[in-house]
């Protein structure tokens, strides 16, 4: 009778041991397995984010060494000398191949008083031009594209959002455009103070989101819902070429992340940038809040493989100790019929690993029911909960687990066999007794 | 013919006196010998040196003019002899017939059938048989693995004395019509009158006595 036979009559005849040796390496085995199952989750998740949040590129002004002080009526001001992102740029910008969008964003860049509707009212109506109080507005290329929008604080409600085509054209908050009855498509009037002008306005479109965050406004444009969006084209116009000559940043989107750094070449290379005073950067802010809760889940998974891994050879090695022990005399027998020893440890280890083939499927039902619920409770300690896995349990995983396993197999059963087998044969007879 | 000798042999457990001091014997194929003795003389121990379950401090054992520690100790056990003990050395989640087959690769029923066991009880839970059932089944393991020479420590020891009497039979009959060499040791004088040899073994030395 070889081992293999000896050792399915064990795990036949041996119901009870057989039991529980099969709930314990199914509970590590299903531990391990949705250990996997996670990290591959947010690995994909990674890739997905990366992908979703594409890449962005920042031109920003190079200030260091490009300012000189002047003065003016409140003293000495610093100012800078150097070089703007002129219209010219953009263009070339918008031209390379990968780029897909851009966006300049300068908050409180226009003030406009408000010629024949009304803001919300704040605390002091200090009136200090003969249209009444002014508010800010956002100067932007592409309003989609603006903080506020990108984070999810504003949501366009009605309309459409404004593009580097526009030009005299808003876009107001809905609290606005309620409180003076307009509606998309309306025209509105703005006195601005600093080019001694009146501008026509077109609404494109109506946002959500302001509600709630007026508190105690001392002047108008600490209201946020009376702070809109207008475009630059009205800018350059409304200013003049001698005011206003450029943007302070851009922020340029591609399409893949993956080729960032290629466009970042282009760009870098385009003639129009070449010996200005501007500084070109990749930037990754965006994709870091996302990715880095997720690498952090990565690893303390990692670790919890790692720990699992050598809590359960201990507590296998341990429980497969006291069996192995309580075998003295089977041993003693085997050795006396002529078994080697290592054809004996070979029994124990197809014991086990029997078990352990059944163990490991059976772990592939249980780990469906709980990865999910497993990978919210980590998701939740690493992150604030707003980021979701996808998690599955495929055939695939199971290679790995039972090579894992296996591996642990062995290393338990001989850890156990050890005490026992390094007994000479007379020795286990005399205390087999 | 002389299957196996022991030449000289001195044991001693770790560092005490000696429990062996010079023990020389032959064992022939056909013939049943029996070692008498006093408790704690080194019967056991002089049995355990011929299996092979460890070597003798000093001398050597000739298997077929062979040293033993020179073709090695494990196949010797495997081949060479096989045991047969007090408290039977049954494996108990294997069945009678699956315990005969530990050996050999012979179908078990007919040797089981032969000692006396009936089918039903060559599949029944070992230790669901009586005392003398089971030395049947550990005396038909000793059968199956075809070995030379069958070495019994006090293999009726457990046994009343009808039963004995039955196993002794068997035994006489394994090395009269099977020509097996038998080795049991005993306190058994009925035992000790079946055997062809008698070896006495006082104070670390053995005396012989053929019949
Ligand atoms: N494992 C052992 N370690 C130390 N001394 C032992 C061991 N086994 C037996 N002895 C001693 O060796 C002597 C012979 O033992 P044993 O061969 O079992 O005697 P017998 O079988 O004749 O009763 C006894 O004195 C016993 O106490
Ligand atoms: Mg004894």
């Amino acid at each position: 009778m070889n081992f293999i036979k000896r050792a399915g009559l064990y795990c036949f005849r041996q119901r009870f041991k057989t039991l529980i040796l099969f709930l314990v390496l199914t509970i590590i085995s299903t531990f391990i397995l949705t250990g996997i199952a996670i990290r591959d989750a947010s690995v994909g998740a990674t890739a997905d984010v990366q992908t979703a949040i594409g890449g962005k590129l920042l031109l920003e002004l190079d200030t260091e060494g490009h300012m000189s002080s002047g003065q003016n009526s409140w003293g000495t001001v610093q100012s800078y000398n150097g070089d703007l992102i002129t219209n010219e740029i953009v263009d070339a910008i918008s031209k390379v191949d990968g780029v897909v969008d851009y966006n300049s964003e300068d908050k409180a860049s226009f003030y406009g008083a408000a010629i024949d509707f009304k803001y919300l009212p704040a605390s002091f109506n200090l009136s200090y031009t003969s249209y009444g109080e002014a508010s800010s507005y956002t100067a932007t290329l592409s309003s989609e594209k603006c903080t506020e929008f990108q984070n999810g604080k504003y949501q366009l409600v009605s309309g459409r959002h404004m593009t580097p085509k526009d030009k005299n054209v808003v876009l107001i908050s809905k609290e606005l455009a309620d409180y003076n009855n307009l509606s998309v498509g309306d025209k509105i009037n703005m006195y601005c103070m600093d080019s001694d002008s009146k501008v026509k306005f077109e609404i494109v479109g109506i946002y959500d989101g302001t509600e709630g965050t007026s508190g105690n406004a001392l002047t108008v444009d600490e209201i946020p819902a009376n702070c809109g969006y207008v475009d630059y084209a009205m800018m350059f116009e409304t200013f003049g070429k001698d005011y206003l000559n450029g943007y302070q940043q851009l922020t340029i989107y591609v399409e893949d992340p993956v080729s960032i750094q290629n466009v970042y070449d282009k760009v870098k290379a385009l003639p129009e940038l070449k010996g200005k005073t501007l500084k070109l950067s990749i930037d990754t802010d965006d994709y870091d809040v996302v990715a880095t809760p997720l690498d952090s889940l990565q690893s303390l998974v990692n670790t919890l493989i790692i720990i699992i891994s050598f809590v359960s050879t201990a507590i296998l090695t341990l429980l497969l100790t006291i069996w192995i022990r309580g075998r003295k005399k089977e041993i003693g027998i085997l050795l006396s019929t002529g078994k080697s020893k290592r054809n004996i440890i070979a029994q124990f280890f197809t014991e086990t690993v029997m078990v352990a083939m059944v163990a490991f499927a059976s772990s592939a039902l249980l780990g469906k029911l709980i990865a999910g619920k497993a990978s919210d409770f980590l998701l939740s300690r690493v992150t604030s909960g707003t980021a979701n896995l996808n998690i599955q349990i495929s055939a695939g995983y199971l290679l790995p687990v039972y090579m894992i396993g296996i591996v642990l197999i062995a290393v338990s059963v001989a850890v156990a066999s050890w005490t026992v087998i390094r007994l000479k044969p007379r020795d286990i007879l005399s205390k087999m007794s | 013919m002389c299957i196996m000798e022991v030449c000289n042999i001195k044991y001693s457990y770790d560092g005490r006196k000696p429990v062996l001091k010079k023990v020389s014997a032959k064992f022939e194929l056909g013939k049943i010998y029996t070692i008498l003795g006093p408790s704690g003389c080194g019967k056991t121990t002089l049995l355990s040196l011929l299996g092979a379950l460890d070597s003798p401090t000093d001398g050597q054992i000739l298997f077929r003019g062979e040293d033993i520690e020179k073709t090695g100790l494990a196949a010797h056990r495997k081949n060479n002899v096989a045991f047969i003990f007090q408290s039977y050395n049954l494996i108990d989640y294997m069945t009678p017939a699956e315990n005969v087959a530990l050996t050999s690769k012979l179908p078990p029923l007919p040797i089981l059938e032969r000692l006396g066991l009936t089918k039903e009880e060559a599949r029944r839970n070992v230790l669901k048989l009586s005392g003398g059932q089971q030395q049947r089944v550990a005396i038909a393991r000793a059968l199956a693995s075809d070995a030379d020479v069958i070495l019994a420590d006090e293999p009726t020891g457990n046994l009343d004395e009808d039963t004995a009497a039955e196993i002794t039979d068997i035994l006489k009959e394994c090395a009269h019509q099977m020509n097996k060499c038998v080795v049991i040791v005993t306190h058994s004088n009925d035992l000790a009158k079946q055997a062809d040899v008698v070896l006495r073994l006082k104070k670390g030395e053995l005396q012989t006595k053929v019949r």
